[in-house]
């Protein structure tokens, strides 16, 4: 049957584009368009494999679990293209495959943009940004990634194609793309988005501030959002994080650094950097030097190299538990070094680096120990470790499956807990 | 053939005999909502064509869980029903059943400062819900005209939208988490931590089912603090198009005014006969600076003052007499006004803008925290202007404001002279939206007098409220006429691009459509409905969704 599946794959995309992947059961095919995208599903299919959708590879695929089945990871490289930008609606219709950083570099030239997302949008592909769900793609001033989805376009299990309409909103029914927006490929194959993108902000203001302990700037950065502050990027440096980040300041212990970048009309980006340096002042906190938040916007940029290492784990906590489980953390492993970043009003993340009192980072059975403490100790306190998935629904996430993917053909190693 | 003793019986053993009802009078009114083409057979006094089995009203989640259990197992459908405000039919129990009424379930249990979040039971009335969270200095922001008479529950359902969307967004925009009985007859939480979470959003995939999929309980409601600034103002542009242009360029500049609203000719024209000055909640309101918000009462109007008693002196009576005679003759017109409507659409459209002579109106709103709303205002007032619309100063913004809720109340006199009315909203993106107006009031116009205002605006698109007016013979013409506009308004939108309902829903009204709103991509809603209710026991045969039920 494999030969029958190569030769078949290969009348869909062309010998070129196929190859078997050396020592497994699986071929790594890349279509040049989506109707090539649901044959390639359907010839799967009838050959019983597993498809694998992938992008830019930041995430390894789950086939673990899949053990000897035929697999086919689908790229989608050749999926480059932007299909439409509709300038006065402030859409783009792109391909699944085009990169983020592709993408700004079409936009940018017009003075448009993806917007204020964390950079680590710019090496995933589109279908990539919208399958998986990830924490670490949502931005004060726009939301999280999914919102910015305005319609996609998908293959289903059965080979069918569908488009969910574009409309600003819509009173028809559930959001149908919000089911692809996080299934992970696993009920249909995203070929193509529109995307709601923005127009380059007018202005940037850049802000830096000292204040005397994280719980004092927790809470000036809830009370700037509170007052509608809407900031393009919003970070909180611990003692033991500033001084690998930014050696230059002297920081007494428990104190932390606030940096903050505010855009849009220039009037706006100042108010709502006068917010954040009003909220930091009544906490207790001081100016800093801006040429921090120049460092930290830079490297946000990727213009200036982060160092390292990269943080260990990260875990989401609503505003009343951040501080407790940052405390926790720290509590568990006296050496972290941690920031908190991704505020909304729903909370924010913490990035925590466990480092040992030598400032090296820890490794072996070690590390292993204190993550799990620090893990332990952070969901203790009320925070969530990234990830993680509600089980109530699982049942109803199998079903829904089952009902569109019979065979179980679609990324069958996905979103199937334990992971 | 179902047993209606024996599901009362089973209810009662549920939540009690008091909360279980089979009576005449409850299950003709809970036979229906408000949907127009509904009261044109209530005009005519004709009985509903289907009526519930029984109705119910629990109390807990617990409750409605066993509700569904025992409705699955006697396999009759349920209908949930929350205000009864819904003008898509979403409730009508075309395949009987038990219909679960909410609104005993009206707590609002964790309220969370910091946070900004409250867990909130489905069937508290909007208003209730404003004026408990304005006590406690909050608003979640939907202030729909169904206000009164609507649930936090059917705004969940329907994907509700407000008078103030443009700030706070439409309800789906403000959901942290629903609690839901499945069609299984379990209770599922939605959501965990919106950003801790893989997977599809559940959330979203149950929010806008309308009790297709479950019923909603409960929901974590985001709120915003209550405003601290309100500033309105009203602005004039010269015509429909160059109105769109100032608005998108508002909402594009990243400026998030509360209120949007803008006019076309006839809306305009039609608008400008209200008499805002002997409006009592205008007295109330009593305004002679910016309006700023009142104390305690959120964005909720004033409640309205109590009907004047009928006049006693015979004198009085004359002239009570000779009035609504009057009000009988301007009906006659009005009706034969409405049987041609493409006349009265054209005509009037110039007659309106030559008398005027002052294109079309645009009323903006914005609110909230104090240093970010003036900076606001002062960005948005000043991109309008360069886009060539004139300032016309707070009145206009005021005379709104205090009118706001006032407009569903005016349907019942033009039902009374005979005719009909109904609103369609629609909404598209910017490159469409002209397209979309020119193209949804041409094919209502063959058959309605038709205005329309923009309202709902987004970065990407806005939303258009038409309102038609029509008269057509008997009840049957009245139903045919009233038919032959929804097709040709809905075509028409689907055609250029557009989405057939903004925030109405869809109910029975819009089910016919759904297959050209979402083609392909109905097989995504089929297979969550499979999933949540595989037994098709939630709300049959609404949302564009199939039953294999037979009709009662």
């Amino acid at each position: 049957m494999a030969p029958d599946l190569h030769a078949a794959l290969a009348a869909v995309v062309g010998p070129d584009h196929v190859r078997p992947v050396a020592g497994q059961h699986a071929w790594l095919v890349a279509p040049g368009s989506p109707a090539e995208v649901a044959d390639v599903i359907r010839a799967s299919a009838a050959a019983g494999a597993a498809v694998v959708p992938v992008g830019a590879g930041f995430r390894a695929a789950r086939v673990k679990s899949l053990g000897d089945r035929a697999r086919v990871h689908v790229a989608t490289e050749r999926l480059d293209q932007v299909i439409q930008l509709d300038e006065a609606s402030l859409l783009c219709h792109v391909q699944a495959g085009l990169t983020g950083a592709a993408l700004e570099q079409v936009l940018a030239p017009r003075g448009l943009s993806l917007g204020d997302y964390p950079p680590s949008i710019l090496g995933s592909t589109i279908g990539g940004l919208i399958g998986v769900r990830t924490p670490g793609k949502s931005s004060a001033r726009h939301g999280f990634f999914e919102d910015a989805v305005a319609g996609v376009s998908a293959v289903l299990a059965d080979g069918r194609t569908i488009h969910t309409r574009v409309a600003p909103r819509r009173s028809t029914g559930p959001d149908l793309a919000r089911a692809l927006s996080g299934s992970e490929g696993t009920l249909g194959f995203i070929t193509a988005a529109v995307l709601r993108i923005h127009r380059r902000p007018e202005v940037r203001l850049l802000a830096a501030f000292v204040l005397p302990s994280v719980d004092a700037a927790i809470a000036a950065a809830f009370l700037a959002l509170r007052e509608e502050c809407a900031p393009a990027g919003l970070r909180i440096v611990d003692a033991a994080e500033a001084r690998r980040h930014f050696p230059e300041t002297a920081l007494a212990d428990g104190e932390a650094v606030v940096v903050a970048a505010t855009a849009g009309p220039t009037d706006l980006a100042a108010c709502d950097r006068d917010l954040i340096a009003s909220a930091a002042l009544a906490e207790g906190g001081r100016p800093a030097d801006v040429a921090l938040a120049e460092r930290w916007w830079k490297r946000r940029l990727g213009l200036e190299p982060i160092p390292g290492p990269a943080p260990t784990f990260q875990v989401s906590a609503g505003p009343r538990h951040l501080a407790a489980a940052y405390h926790a953390i720290r509590a568990a492993v006296p050496g972290a070094r941690l920031h908190v970043s991704r505020f909304d009003l729903d909370g924010a993340v913490l990035f925590a680096t466990l480092v040992d009192e030598a400032g090296a980072a820890l490794t072996g059975p070690a590390a292993a120990a204190a993550h799990a403490a620090a893990e332990a100790a952070a969901t203790a306190a009320g925070a969530w470790l990234l990830g993680a998935r509600p089980t109530a629904m699982a049942p109803y996430l199998a079903a829904l499956r089952a009902a569109l993917d019979p065979h179980g053909i679609m990324n069958p190693g996905a979103l199937i807990d334990p992971v | 053939m179902v047993d209606a003793d024996r599901v009362r019986r089973e209810l009662e053993a549920v939540v009690g005999a008091r909360r279980v009802s089979v009576r005449p009078g409850d299950l003709d009114t809970y036979a229906r909502d408000m949907w127009p083409r509904l009261l044109l057979a209530r005009r005519d006094g004709a009985a509903p064509t289907t009526l519930p089995t029984a109705v119910v009203w629990p109390e807990t989640a617990r409750e409605v869980a066993a509700i569904v259990r025992v409705a699955r197992t006697l396999g009759v459908p349920i209908v949930p029903y929350g205000g009864g405000s819904g003008v898509c039919g979403g409730v009508v129990p075309i395949f009987g059943g038990i219909t679960v009424d909410t609104k005993r379930m009206t707590a609002i249990r964790g309220f969370r400062r910091d946070e900004q979040v409250c867990d909130v039971e489905a069937g508290l009335s909007g208003e209730r819900f404003e004026r408990e969270l304005a006590r406690r200095g909050y608003t979640f922001g939907n202030f729909p005209s169904s206000i009164y008479c609507s649930t936090v529950g059917g705004w969940l359902a329907t994907r509700a939208a407000g008078q103030l969307s443009t700030k706070y967004g439409k309800v789906e925009d403000r959901v942290a988490g629903l609690t839901m009985v499945t069609g299984t007859g379990d209770i599922v939480d939605t959501d965990g931590p919106r950003r801790a979470q893989g997977g599809p959003d559940w959330t979203q995939l149950v929010l806008g089912s309308e009790g297709t999929l479950g019923i909603i309980t409960s929901a974590r409601l985001r709120l915003a603090p209550a405003p601290q600034l309100r500033v309105f103002r009203g602005f004039e542009v010269p015509d429909v198009a160059a109105g769109i242009e100032a608005l998108r360029r508002v909402l594009q500049r990243g400026l998030r005014p509360a209120v949007v609203r803008l006019y076309d000719e006839l809306d305009t024209f039609v608008n400008s006969f209200g008499s805002h000055h002997a409006d009592p909640a205008a007295v109330h309101f009593g305004h002679t600076h910016a309006p700023a918000p009142l104390p305690g009462e959120g964005a909720l109007p004033p409640l309205p003052p109590r009907p004047a008693p009928p006049p006693t002196g015979a004198l009085a009576r004359l002239a009570h007499l000779a009035q609504r005679s009057t009000r009988q003759l301007r009906g006659d017109a009005f009706t034969a006004l409405l049987d041609r409507p493409r006349l009265v659409n054209s005509v009037v459209g110039t007659v309106a803008e030559r008398i005027a002579r002052k294109g079309c109106k645009l009323i903006i709103g914005l609110e909230g925290a104090r240093l970010r709303t003036e900076v606001e205002a002062a960005l948005t007032f000043a991109e309008l202007e360069r886009a060539g619309a004139r300032d016309l100063g707070e009145d206009p913004g005021r005379a709104w404001l205090a009118r706001r809720y006032a407009v569903s109340y005016k349907m019942s006199p033009v039902f009374r002279d005979g005719a009909f009315v109904d609103t369609m909203e629609v909404a598209a993106s910017w490159s469409q939206l002209t397209d979309l107006y020119y193209a949804v009031r041409a094919a209502i116009g063959r058959y309605a007098v038709v205005m329309a205002h923009f309202s709902h605006a987004y970065a990407d698109g806005c939303s258009i409220y038409f309102t038609f007016v029509a008269h057509a013979g008997d009840r049957a013409a009245s139903e045919r006429r009233y038919d032959a506009i929804w097709k040709a308004g809905l075509e028409a939108a689907t055609r250029v691009g557009g989405t057939i309902s903004h925030h109405h829903g869809v109910g029975l009204l819009r089910g016919p459509y759904m297959h050209g709103e979402h083609r392909e991509a109905m097989a995504i809603l089929e297979a969550v409905k499979r999933s949540l209710d595989p037994d098709d026991v939630m709300n049959p045969g609404k949302l564009g969704l199939a039953s294999a039920r037979r009709s009662r």
